[in-house]
């Protein structure tokens, strides 16, 4: 009996060793943007942007101080391989200890990789287990991944928290669509919906700029929308939290913040066939800002302005929807999901051409604006009167 | 038979944790893309109908286990055949639900530790739980089970930021037929299962309670499944559930800024144990009372021994896994599931209108 009880308590020492697949800080590499681009030769190049924590504490501690040369906080590497995940295991023939995917903040894809088509390519990401799918994902115009992660910035000691922050304030500016890993995964394969991914381009070595959209078709990048087709498109699709607008009025200009607003989308049918695609946008603001010499003091002012608005903002969605129908033939809005809830059968014969169809629909759009309020002061400041 | 006795919320707890157990990681509606809730409530219904009929075998043979009751409507040499292959039946669920946790936890959480490691120390604490007895299982599901609908509502609540309401239309886009065989495949995994409950009804303290606590019981696990269900196609979409291996990880893993991953793997391993205790427990006691012998905790080791092995060896790869609960487990249960329990409950209910047997009771 004694036997067996010490034999028992030798034993829980084993419980103590915590998990098998233990690995310390120390030994990875913990990597915080990734970059996937293709070779001419049809090759995959993975670029992945390191932290070193030791390195990051000083700079961010000893700024200026000592003289000395201060160590990167990050270091960027990149290998070819036939495959990612080829690519991220023979990258250790130049990066010394294990790569660890989960931190991953931004993805970046490179243009001639999206043009070859992402559908296949990106199944790694979707299959290990170490994939972070909250991660933002965008397409990187006129540049390589790996030129957009070396980037060393001044507000950020890390470019990848640097790029991650941009594409975040996109919630007050409504100029980039924001593409998660898991947003990618559900429409890759969904024919109702065309992938959209935002745009990243570099302005120097210290600064990236995430502004436009990157538009697909059959995960084949096919075009790009600006800053403001991205706008109307965000719209349309009600994506949009908060954003300024700038309206003309007579002898000014005039800046509204969007604080509300919401869209809706549907498809009219007629005879079982599709007889025109609506847009319905309701949305709120206040006026921040009016350069410009009319009073401001009746509702009947505000009702012109609020006209105004719908306009401009019908202007974007409409220049959006003429991208996507004329220029991309591509179903970005997923006018597709409504025509597949609510007509399956009609949806089953179409499904394979429906961008084809979708293309040629008239579109009806509706844009309804409210302003509210009009900040501290009513009529601009004028020195007469 | 252990002179154990639980109460009825006790019951009530330990079939809805065995009814959540592993369909929490391979839910059998998800075959069915949109129209899984359909296949759900066909499958709940159709469900509690069966653990309703369970209820009254039991409640018609009093105070006897399943294999008790085999011989006495079978006779004794067929009785104790159906016996065996019960008890089977029993080890081979343990074994699978043993293999599917494995799976899960390799796939999700340790990729590199060998599945055995994982299994086995498993099994050391279900030999535990079934050596202590019904009665410590019982408690032990009071403090357990009630985790299991708050963890599914907590992940819940961590992604209301989606909010595509509409995401299980179209109703029965591919037909009717994928929801039938969805509701079937859910019958049989997990309704069905709760066939080992026979051998836990004896030491329910309260008989008259039996057959609304077990009806109660299927009706809250299909109301969670339910609610689970559309949370996972409001936030993952269709085409996204038919893909993914274990759908409600990926849920949980959506949430941004926290990782409640850890809390899914509680969920997992609390319903995962109920069930694996509940058939461990009914297995060896059907062994213990097939052979005769005075105390079932003897064979607990052996057993448990078997079912690690046994769940090792059954799969080749995960795939084979899914396949067999998708398309053969099916047909292999609904003998033991159905077959043979309607046949019990027939004998049992001419045996009870025939006077002559009842006097010889007395």
């Amino acid at each position: 009996m004694k036997i067996k009880k010490l034999a028992i308590v030798l034993m829980l020492p084993i419980l103590l060793t915590g998990c098998w697949d233990n690995v310390d800080l120390t030994e990875i590499n913990i990597v915080t943007a990734m970059g996937i681009d293709k070779a001419e030769d049809g090759k995959v190049i993975v670029t992945v942007q390191v932290v070193e924590p030791a390195a990051l504490q000083s700079t961010s501690s000893g700024q200026g101080g000592g003289g000395s040369t201060q160590p990167k906080p990050v270091f960027v590497e990149s290998y070819k391989g036939e495959t990612i995940s080829d690519a991220l295991i023979s990258m250790k023939s130049i990066v010394d200890k294990r790569l660890f995917l989960s931190t991953i903040q931004v993805l970046i894809l490179g243009e001639r990789f999206c043009k070859d088509g992402i559908n296949e390519a990106l199944d790694f990401l979707h299959r290990d287990y170490q994939s972070e799918y909250l991660t933002d994902v965008l397409v990187a115009k006129d540049v390589t991944p790996e030129q957009i992660l070396k980037i060393q910035s001044d507000m950020e000691a890390i470019p990848a928290m640097y790029i991650k922050g941009t594409i975040e304030n996109t919630a007050i500016r409504a100029k980039v669509k924001r593409t998660m890993l898991i947003n990618l995964f559900k429409d890759i394969k969904n024919k109702c919906r065309q992938v959209t991914i935002g745009q990243i381009t570099k302005v120097n070595e210290k600064t990236v700029k995430t502004e436009g959209t990157a538009v697909f078709r059959d995960g084949k990048l096919v075009g790009w929308l600006d800053q403001y087709q991205t706008r109307g498109y965000l719209f349309a699709t009600d994506k949009v939290k908060s954003t300024i607008v700038n309206i003309p009025v007579t002898n000014g200009k005039m800046s509204i913040e969007v604080l509300n607003s919401s869209g809706k989308l549907d498809v009219e049918f007629k005879n079982g066939e599709p007889a025109k695609l609506s847009i319905q946008v309701n949305l709120e603001g206040n006026i921040v800002e009016y350069i410009g010499k009319e009073t401001l003091d009746s509702p009947g002012d505000i009702y012109k302005l609020e006209k105004i608005l719908s306009q401009e903002v019908k202007k974007e969605i409409v220049m959006a929807l003429n991208k996507a129908q004329k220029d991309y033939s591509s179903d970005i809005f997923g006018f597709g999901t409504v025509v597949h809830k609510y007509h399956p059968h009609y949806w089953e014969k179409v499904m394979d051409e429906w961008n084809d169809v979708f293309s040629k629909l008239p579109a009806e759009i509706k844009v309804d604006a409210k302003i509210r309020r009009a900040g501290l002061i009513k009529s601009p400041m004028m020195k007469d009167e | 038979m252990e002179k154990a006795r639980i109460s009825s919320l006790q019951l009530f707890l330990l079939i809805t944790g065995f009814l959540f157990g592993s369909t929490l990681i391979l839910n059998p509606a998800t075959g069915a893309k949109n129209d899984g809730w359909l296949a759900i409530l066909i499958g709940g219904a159709v469900g509690t109908l069966l653990l309703a009929a369970y209820a009254s075998i039991a409640l018609l043979n009093p105070s006897k286990t399943l294999v008790e009751i085999l011989r006495d409507r079978f006779g004794k040499v067929i009785g104790n055949i159906i016996a065996i292959l019960y008890i089977w039946y029993f080890i081979h669920l343990a074994s699978l639900v043993f293999r599917n946790f494995g799976s899960f936890m390799l796939t999700t959480t340790y990729p590199k530790t060998p599945l055995e490691v994982i299994i086995a120390v498993f099994a050391l604490v279900v030999m535990y739980a079934v050596n202590s007895g019904v009665e410590v299982v019982g408690r032990m599901s009071e403090i357990l089970v009630p985790f299991v609908p708050v963890i599914a509502v907590i992940i819940s609540l961590g992604i209301l930021t989606v909010h595509d309401f509409t995401a299980f239309l179209p109703v029965l886009e591919n037909g009717i037929s994928p929801v039938i065989k969805a509701s079937l495949n859910l019958l049989t995994f997990p309704f069905g299962e709760t066939i080992v409950f026979l051998m836990i009804f004896p030491h329910l303290n309260k008989r008259e309670n039996l057959k609304k606590v077990s009806t109660l019981s299927a009706l809250s696990a299909t109301g969670l499944f339910l609610f689970i269900f559309f949370r996972d196609i409001t936030v993952l979409g269709s085409h996204l559930i038919y893909q993914a291996t274990f759908v409600p990880h990926l849920t949980s893993v959506l949430i941004p800024g926290i990782n409640l991953e850890p809390l899914f793997n509680v969920n997992l391993i609390i319903g995962g144990s109920i069930k694996v205790v509940i058939c461990m427990y009914a297995a060896v006691n059907g062994l213990n009372q097939l052979i005769g012998a005075n105390d079932y905790r003897k064979f607990t080791t052996a057993v448990a021994t078997f079912c690690v092995v046994l769940s090792i060896w059954v799969y080749e790869n995960i795939f084979e896994m899914f396949d067999w609960a998708e398309n053969i487990w099916l047909y292999y249960s609904i003998p033991f599931q159905i077959v043979i329990p309607l046949m019990l409950l027939f004998l049992s209910l001419i045996k009870k209108g025939n006077p002559a047997h009842e006097k010889s009771i007395e």
